[in-house]
């Protein structure tokens, strides 16, 4: 038995994460870009971002790092605005996804049966709907703008979470201290709520950390279709533009939306790892 | 020279907690036709040991500090991995624990046999296919020409094991290394299994080296023994000087803690009564180990029935087709009758598959009976709804047999203590709960500071220690244990058995004890049930069922308990 002191097992999860270095600037990045997105919607960085604020398409230097773009807008605010516009896009999404993703999944799993089977054909049948098609149509609907990029992509995510809590739920209801609850008399919410899910709960923030990152992906897709984010600048916007400017060689609009998406993509895809390791139960020794 | 010898073997363990001696200073050898037992409790450094010679410790965070592991007079440590690879499967095998995993389920397991063979001996797919079938024939598996299309799972578990045996085999290696080969399976296919490892042994005059936490296990196979203990080698010798003259007081202990057929004391020899912590010797005195017979008075006799299950069956539904319609049942439970008075202990024996868990299960209404009544003191248990069946669950508890699943791995030992208090409203606050939790830790032998740990943090019979405190935090009077002991080494188990029955005299309680082990089964019991097929096919006082067995399937059950007595 170790000797060390006591720690809840989310403290424990963190200092493990924390001894990563790869992992530590993977969140250190995340909480960067969160922070600028804050400062961002708080408008006290990057609210001029329309304003030509030098000659039309200069390349990069001292001034604008990122130079300017066809309107001589400064490009750098442009990623700077488009940052918040992807990380809200990736945290309402996932706010929507998440909740229908684990209550469908939880009840599927623990009550089995015909509740299972109306759940398993409800997502099999959604899921078979082309993802590209129910966005198209669902931004049709909404009417375009960040609202529907929002919803379309919140409705569409939840399904791998839902298959995923259902399955572990389902291995969890069988196991020994589930029927020790039983046993001891307590009943169906105490055993789902108090002991399957916190059990579980590594999965979804797990899953919401790649979550996010796809919804980021998503978003810059659509907007570059034409179906996403109206009027503010998004890094798909930044991506469509671009198009017309790179045959002129302006390069720099391409660059700074992708480089920022790449760098946070990344992050959380190595996030997501490092918090696989550090919460799954599994991963760890019986005895560690 | 012999076939393998280990000099000063060191292997330490490099973690960020620090390093870890796992193996200190250990030499040993084998000779070839010799059976060597390797016998130490969990976390003794008797597997790493093993693994070590087939340079299968992981790397980091194992490291080989010194030491030299001769075979045929040539240093394995100095191999490379591409060496070691021609003489793994090759010269020296090795089958392990549990045949369920060491078998691939999505190959034909005259494949996995046929699969060693083309490797290591160059056949071609047929010859290594009939090899296979031959293999399988002397491992004694019944028409192996058809068996060998079979899958893993469409296998028993004795079956299994003689796959990996045959698999070991096949390439007629030199040294056959069993991890715990036996321990997964039931008595009787134990002794079937052990037969046919110790008949192949003399058939090819292999040297096997033959690792096990229970002594027993390997009295009348295994030429020497040699003992570890906290990752030392802290006695060899020839096992029948071992097993009549132990020096040293660790073997002493582990010869005494696994409960005979007969003549057992009171309460088992642990370790602790032959050495303190520190490793010092201790007189163990002349009562602790008289012999106890067990006593059955009429006036016990008088205690009152406390639970009366009449008729009990308990079928499961196969379903098939489309429609999921019932084809058939499985008879899990299959009409049990018995009675049981307050204060004793009912033991139900039988090998997996018998229907002795699902009974229990049924008792308590974690499985639905299908027919049949269950009768406790004068409530009908098998009518009541789920209401007041939540409020009888505190009188009726359950200790499950795996203690690494049956705690909650994100609570405290001090949130599942009190949980089932809140539930049923024992105690007035939390604070009187948690003094009530801190009582129980005393009970069961472990520091009340501890219940701010997590289950992680405490070994297997620790954690069945905490086990047995949330099963008695609702002052139960009646507790089932199921399989509670099996998960835990021979060591461990006597002190959990001393600990029920110390709980059972002080808190008056009445156990059903399902168990596969005959020997636990009879220390523990006043009256045994040997269950068959989902019926109770022999029942009475312990000593007649052990002494004057009247169904053959029990005479069989009792022959192949290992008899721990040495061939001479």
């Amino acid at each position: 038995m170790s000797q060390k002191e006591t720690k809840s097992l989310w403290a424990e999860a963190l200092q493990r994460i924390l001894k990563d270095k790869v992992a530590t600037l993977s969140l250190v990045i995340v909480v960067i870009y969160a922070l600028i997105a804050l400062l961002v919607s708080l408008g006290l960085v990057a609210g001029d971002w329309a304003t030509a604020a030098g000659p039309e398409n200069m390349a990069p230097n001292g001034d604008f790092w990122l130079g300017t773009d066809f309107l001589g807008r400064n490009v750098f605010k442009k990623v700077i605005y488009g940052t918040q516009v992807a990380m809200s896009v990736g945290l309402v999404s996932s706010l929507i996804a998440i909740p229908i993703g684990i209550s469908l999944g939880a009840v599927a799993g623990y009550f089995g049966g015909i509740v299972d089977e109306a759940v398993v054909w409800f997502y099999t049948t959604f899921s078979s709907i082309p993802t590209i098609m129910l966005l198209i149509s669902i931004s049709f609907i909404l009417g375009k703008g960040i609202n529907s990029v929002y919803i379309a992509l919140g409705l569409t995510s939840w399904v791998h979470l839902c298959r995923l809590v259902r399955g572990e739920v389902i291995k969890h209801k069988n196991r020994d201290y589930v029927q020790a609850v039983t046993a001891i008399g307590g009943g169906h919410t105490k055993k789902l709520f108090r002991h399957i899910l916190p059990n579980i709960f590594h999965i979804v923030i797990i899953n919401a950390s790649l979550q996010f990152q796809v919804a980021i992906k998503s978003e810059v897709i659509l907007s570059y279709l034409g179906l996403g984010v109206q009027d503010v600048p998004s890094w798909g916007k930044m991506i469509d533009d671009a198009k017309q400017e790179l045959i002129q060689g302006h390069w720099w609009q391409l660059a700074g939306a992708t480089i920022a998406m790449f760098i946070i993509v990344l992050a959380f895809n190595i996030l997501g790892d490092a918090l696989r390791d550090a919460l799954d139960p599994k991963l760890k020794g019986k005895d560690a | 020279m012999s076939l393998l010898e280990v000099k000063n073997l060191t292997v330490e363990f490099h973690t960020e907690e620090g390093v870890t001696r796992a193996v200190n200073n250990v030499s040993f050898s084998v000779d070839a036709g010799e059976t060597v037992g390797l016998v130490g409790e969990s976390g003794s450094g008797k597997s790493v040991t093993a693994y070590s010679i087939l340079g299968l410790i992981p790397r980091p965070p194992g490291k080989i500090t010194s030491g030299e592991i001769l075979y045929k007079g040539q240093d394995l440590l100095k191999f490379s991995e591409r060496e070691l690879r021609g003489i793994r499967g090759n010269d020296i095998s090795m089958i392990f624990q549990e045949p369920m995993t060491s078998l691939n389920p999505v190959f034909k397991v005259g494949y996995q046999i046929a699969e060693a063979l083309m490797l290591h001996k160059g056949l071609n797919k047929t010859d290594a296919w009939n090899q296979a079938i031959k293999l399988m024939d002397q491992v004694g598996i019944p028409d192996p020409k058809r068996k060998a299309h079979a899958y893993p799972h469409e296998m028993s578990g004795g079956q299994k094991q003689r796959v990996v045996i045959a698999m070991a085999i096949a390439c007629d290696p030199k040294l056959l290394i069993c991890d715990e080969p036996t321990t997964a399976l039931d008595v009787t296919i134990q002794k079937q299994v052990l037969d046919l490892i110790s008949e192949l042994q003399h058939l090819y005059k292999m040297g096997v080296l033959f690792i096990t936490h229970d002594l027993a296990v390997i009295a009348d196979i295994a030429d020497d023994v040699i003992v570890m203990y906290k990752s030392n080698l802290v006695e060899q010798g020839k096992t029948k000087d071992i097993f009549e003259k132990a020096q040293h007081p660790y073997s002493k202990g582990l010869l005494s803690c696994r409960p005979g057929l007969e003549g057992n004391p009171k309460r088992l020899l642990t370790v602790s009564d032959f050495m303190d912590n520190s490793g010092n010797e201790l007189k163990v005195s002349q009562e602790r180990m008289k012999p106890f017979t067990k006593s059955y008075t009429h006036e016990e006799e008088r205690n009152p029935v406390i639970l009366k299950v009449d008729n009990l069956k308990t079928y499961f539904p196969i379903k098939a087709g489309f429609f999921r319609s019932t084809v058939g049942y499985v008879k899990a439970v299959d009409g049990v009758s018995f009675e049981l008075r307050k204060g004793k202990t009912l033991g139900l024996v039988g090998e997996s598959g018998c229907g002795k868990t699902t009974l229990g299960r049924t008792i308590l209404r974690l499985e639905e009976p299908t027919e049949g009544t269950i009768q406790y003191g004068d409530i009908s248990i098998n009518e009541l709804d789920k209401n007041d069946l939540r409020g009888i669950r505190s009188r009726l508890q359950i200790i499950f047999q795996d203690p690494y699943s049956s705690l909650n791995p994100r609570m405290t030992i001090g949130q599942i203590l009190t949980e089932p208090m809140e539930i049923h409203g024992i105690g007035s606050n939390s604070k009187e709960r948690l003094e009530k939790a801190e009582y129980l830790m005393g009970k069961v032998d472990l520091l009340p500071s501890h219940l701010s740990r997590y289950p992680h943090m405490f070994s297997g019979g620790q954690r069945q220690r905490i086990a047995i405190a949330r099963a008695l935090a609702l002052n139960p009077e009646f507790i089932i244990c199921d399989e509670s002991v099996s998960a835990l080494d021979v060591s461990v188990q006597a002190q959990v058995l001393n600990l029920l029955l110390d709980l059972q005299e002080e808190f008056d309680l009445t156990y059903i004890f399902i168990s596969h082990d005959l020997s636990v089964v009879n220390f523990i019991s006043d009256y045994v049930g040997v269950m068959y097929q989902g019926k109770i096919v022999e029942y009475g006082t312990a000593d007649e069922v052990y002494h004057n067995p009247k169904m053959d399937y029990t005479k069989n059950l009792l022959s192949a308990i290992p008899k721990g007595i040495p061939k001479s």
